[in-house]
């Protein structure tokens, strides 16, 4: 069978979330690169086992976290670079006036466990469900959620910011409010 | 009192899609955030390696198929 004209424009359309999960878990620009070409050979060669119909950015998805993780175990854990070494060391202050900076929150999502940003990226950035992410990680729908919960109680730490869910965003801003007026 | 006139929907109502933004909603800071961080990497310019490769397969297949 070959492959249609149709699945080839899908793949394209699939690139840019393609290079940004691989970007999210590797944290290398080359290394997420070469994820996703590995990705598109694989994809177009097993394309017959794609069910029409089904999600195919999900399918996209299981293929380069299953080519990263396999990488990973080629190499061996490489020790963390020296740059990330250095980032790591770098103090991640507390945001000032309740806004964060973009580039603090990127260092605390590098410094999570790879299986807890994944978690994170998948549900809360990449839009899939916690059962689409489930079924990408091959574990159970508990254990994706145990992830993203874990993963968010630790940037809450990382960044010094209270549970916003819990107290909510006013509450925070009476606190202020309050150690300013006292 | 008709309980169906709440927008959640029936029991049956799709709350799977939801369910992630009730731990990083988007009114969370970190949800905010993430947010933010991946939409700055999807919306990267894709180097045009990427379509080429896909068009070098294309051809492969159908040269591949005339035999």
């Amino acid at each position: 069978m070959a492959v249609s004209a149709g699945f080839k424009n899908d793949l394209l359309a699939a690139i840019p979330s393609l290079r940004a999960f691989a970007m999210s878990l590797s944290q290398n620009a080359d290394k997420a690169d070469d994820l996703v070409q590995e990705t598109l050979v694989k994809a177009w060669d097993k394309h017959e086992s794609f069910q029409m119909g089904t999600n195919l950015k999900a399918w996209l998805f299981t293929i380069l976290r299953n080519e990263f993780y396999s990488q990973m175990r080629k190499r061996g854990r490489e020790v963390q670079d020296s740059d990330g070494i250095m980032t790591a060391r770098l103090a991640v202050h507390p945001s000032q006036h309740g806004v964060l900076d973009l580039e603090d929150f990127r260092v605390a999502l590098e410094k999570l466990p790879d299986d807890q940003r994944e978690a994170v990226i998948l549900i809360g950035a990449s839009g899939f469900s916690y059962e689409e992410a489930a079924e990408i990680c091959g574990c159970a729908v508990g254990t994706i959620k145990s992830r993203v919960s874990r993963a968010r109680t630790r940037l809450q730490d990382m960044l010094q910011i209270a549970g916003e869910d819990e107290f909510g965003p006013d509450a925070i801003a009476a606190q202020v409010m309050g150690s300013n007026a006292a | 009192m008709n309980i169906m006139t709440n927008d959640m929907g029936g029991p049956g109502a799709k709350r799977a899609r939801t369910g992630g933004t009730n731990a990083l909603g988007a009114n969370s800071e970190i949800g905010r955030k993430l947010k933010q961080y991946y939409d700055g990497l999807v919306s990267e310019e894709v180097p045009n390696r990427f379509a080429e490769l896909l068009s070098q397969l294309e051809k492969a297949e159908s040269t591949q198929k005339k035999d």
